[in-house]
């Protein structure tokens, strides 16, 4: 009993802020010029494989924008692509690992800054996961006939936790260097609707499947907190600010000694797609991963193609190498672009992979791509 | 999927059921001749509906959301009358028609919120509330509806039981395949044809209610003159209400 709608992704948005940067203008930009960690940076970056980003910071490292303009700049390139308005909305999902301010939520400042009319918010937090979590509630909202159109969007302003204000006086590992040349700024949105676009192809959403493996797994990113553990009256909110900054918790840390870990576990939560039968292997012909650094392009590439033998490089897409890790984003950014530049033919089905570091979390969503109405053999 | 292919074997059902079914063919020999009068009526509304452009999209699967969005559009405007005009006759049976009076006005209550289920459905697939609201009626709506006012002012009047014959019949036979085929052509969720659906259970208890006011032995020859001939005009005007969206 009971009958639902289907979700199409109909407009695609992205938006990258101020030029790209290439490696060598990321100093000038969020500092740590001394000998040693040029050195750590040049190493990391030739781990990463990164060769352009974006900052919504200025050549002298002060912010241009906030994250929620970040955002609403994606939305509104999305809204453009599909020909329609904010006012034609009536949910938007936000994801971000960090808005602009503590309080109220993000989707809150996000729809504040965007306009439209009434509408159903969600703030998906978390770290990149979130993106397809915030996709996953919007289209059920779709599919059960609540909303007819909705708007997903994931943003994030990391560079601004990367600059060297941050890390003066601080004792930084690598768990800190790692991630402060890696990450970068950006937004991706789509438009998600219960009928596919008019006129040009879209993006059927078949599913989503988003799992936590944080009952088994300790945190491996983090800020806020002194150690990988959380103790009462010993978050950045209970101690004095000073202190908790004197304490680097305000630096983003990820344990890189868990990721091997983290990649084994993306790789058996994809076995299980395949396993339960999500992912028809014969059927599957795009795959866009996000992954943090081309160390582990390798490894999911060669797990995936363990399984999907003719998966081959043409079928794989990343942007990571130009337009930086995003975070939340990423996956938009990366899906905007494949979008755009054609890489998929109706008929053709798209495996979007996100795995999360930050206690776990792995998410993968499954498109397909359809003609538009008209080209269904269906006479308007 | 819902089936659909009841369109086609409606009108033989009801004929059937009419002639065949004990109480009504027992009750006197000018019930049964008004339930075979109603029957043919119902047979030449559902060969007219075959011919209406926006269920034959339906039927051959090429209707649009646009189409669906503009048929509860045009319904609206006219659904919002009906509680009204049943209301109205309800107050000019005098009190030797006590039971349509009563029926007139347990009909009317039931009815009166009908219009807020178009009204979800319609903003549930995209549309704006404002605008719906801001409707008017089509051409056929405005004949329909200025037709039940006028007939409703009537010192009791009892062809309309007629017009329920027609309008319940819809809903009780035809609402819900047309929500089972908009949801198969369209991918419509429940939540879209909240209006449609509905009307299958609620317009099939008013159905039945139809029939015992019909086998009670208080429809005299004329009265049932009266309630053929109103079938008639509202089988018609319905007809072209759905034949003339937006107009």
């Amino acid at each position: 009993m009971g009958t639902t709608a289907t979700a199409y992704l109909t407009g695609f948005g992205r938006y990258l802020p101020g030029d790209p940067v290439e490696n060598d203008g990321i100093a000038a930009r969020l500092g740590g010029d001394d000998a040693v960690t040029e050195r750590i940076r040049r190493r990391i970056l030739e781990m990463n494989g990164i060769r352009q980003r974006h900052y919504a910071l200025d050549e002298h490292g002060e912010p241009t924008e906030l994250n929620e303009e970040l955002a609403v700049k994606a939305l509104r390139a999305a809204l453009d692509d599909r020909g329609i308005d904010a006012a034609d909305l009536r949910m938007l999902a936000c994801a971000t690992t960090m808005g602009d301010a503590l309080v109220p939520g993000f989707a809150s400042m996000v729809h504040g800054r965007l306009g439209g009319g009434p509408m159903q918010l969600l703030s998906a937090s978390g770290v990149c996961a979130s993106s397809l979590a915030a996709l996953d509630a919007a289209a059920a909202k779709i599919r059960l006939g609540d909303h007819p159109r909705a708007a997903v969007v994931g943003s994030e302003l990391a560079s601004r936790s990367l600059r060297q204000l941050r890390f003066d006086g601080i004792r930084a590992g690598m768990d800190s260097h790692f991630l402060r040349w890696m990450l970068s700024d950006g937004a991706g949105a789509v438009v998600l609707e219960f009928q596919p676009h008019p006129s040009r192809p879209s993006l059927r959403l078949d599913w989503v499947r988003h799992v936590s493996l944080a009952h088994e797994h300790d945190v491996c990113m983090r800020s806020g907190m002194a150690g990988a553990e959380p103790s009462a009256g010993a978050t950045w909110q209970d101690v004095g600010i000073a202190d908790a900054e004197a304490a680097g918790m305000f630096v983003l840390r990820q344990d890189v000694s868990m990721l091997d870990e983290l990649a084994e576990a993306g790789l058996r939560q994809f076995e299980e797609l395949v396993d339960i039968g999500l992912v028809d292997v014969r059927h599957l012909d795009h795959v866009v991963c996000h992954y943090s650094t081309n160390a582990f392009r390798d490894l999911a590439f060669d797990g995936l193609r363990r399984r999907i033998p003719t998966l081959d490089t043409e079928r794989w897409f990343s942007n990571l190498e130009t337009r930086g890790n995003t975070g939340s984003a990423s996956i938009f950014i990366a899906l905007e672009e494949a979008w755009r530049t054609g890489r998929f033919a109706p008929g053709e089905t798209v495996l979007l992979a996100v795995p999360e570091s930050g206690r776990f979390s792995f998410a993968f969503a499954h498109l397909t791509v359809v003609a538009p109405p008209n080209q269904q053999g269906a006479p308007t | 999927m819902t089936d659909t292919t009841t369109d086609t074997t409606t009108a033989t059902t009801i004929a059937a059921t009419s002639a065949a079914d004990a109480p009504l063919a027992g009750a006197d020999t000018g019930a049964r001749t008004l339930a075979d009068r109603l029957a043919e009526v119902w047979i030449e509304l559902e060969e007219r509906l075959e011919h209406v452009p926006v269920l034959r999209r339906l039927a051959d699967g090429t209707v649009t959301i646009d189409d669906y969005q503009r048929l509860l559009f045009n319904l609206r405007q006219q659904v919002v009358d009906g509680s009204p005009w049943i209301s109205r006759a309800a107050s000019n049976f005098d009190i030797d028609h006590f039971e349509l009076r009563s029926a007139a006005i347990r009909h009317a209550e039931e009815e009166h919120r009908d219009y807020l289920m178009i009204e979800r459905d319609y903003v549930a697939i995209g549309g704006s509330l404002d605008e719906l609201r801001g409707g008017r009626k089509n051409v056929g709506s405005e004949a329909l509806s200025g037709y039940m006012f006028t007939y409703a002012d009537r010192p009791n009047p009892v062809g309309l039981l007629g017009a329920m014959f027609i309008i319940e019949g819809l809903g009780a036979k035809r609402a819900a395949g047309w929500a089972a085929r908009f949801q198969e052509v369209l991918g419509l969720a429940d939540n879209q044809v909240h209006f449609m659906q509905y009307h299958q259970e609620a317009d099939s208890e008013h159905t039945g209610d139809l029939e015992a006011i019909l086998t009670s032995g208080i429809i005299d020859d004329a009265a049932a003159d009266e309630i053929v001939r109103c079938a008639q005009v509202v089988a018609r005007l319905y007809a072209l209400q759905l034949e003339e969206l937006d107009r």
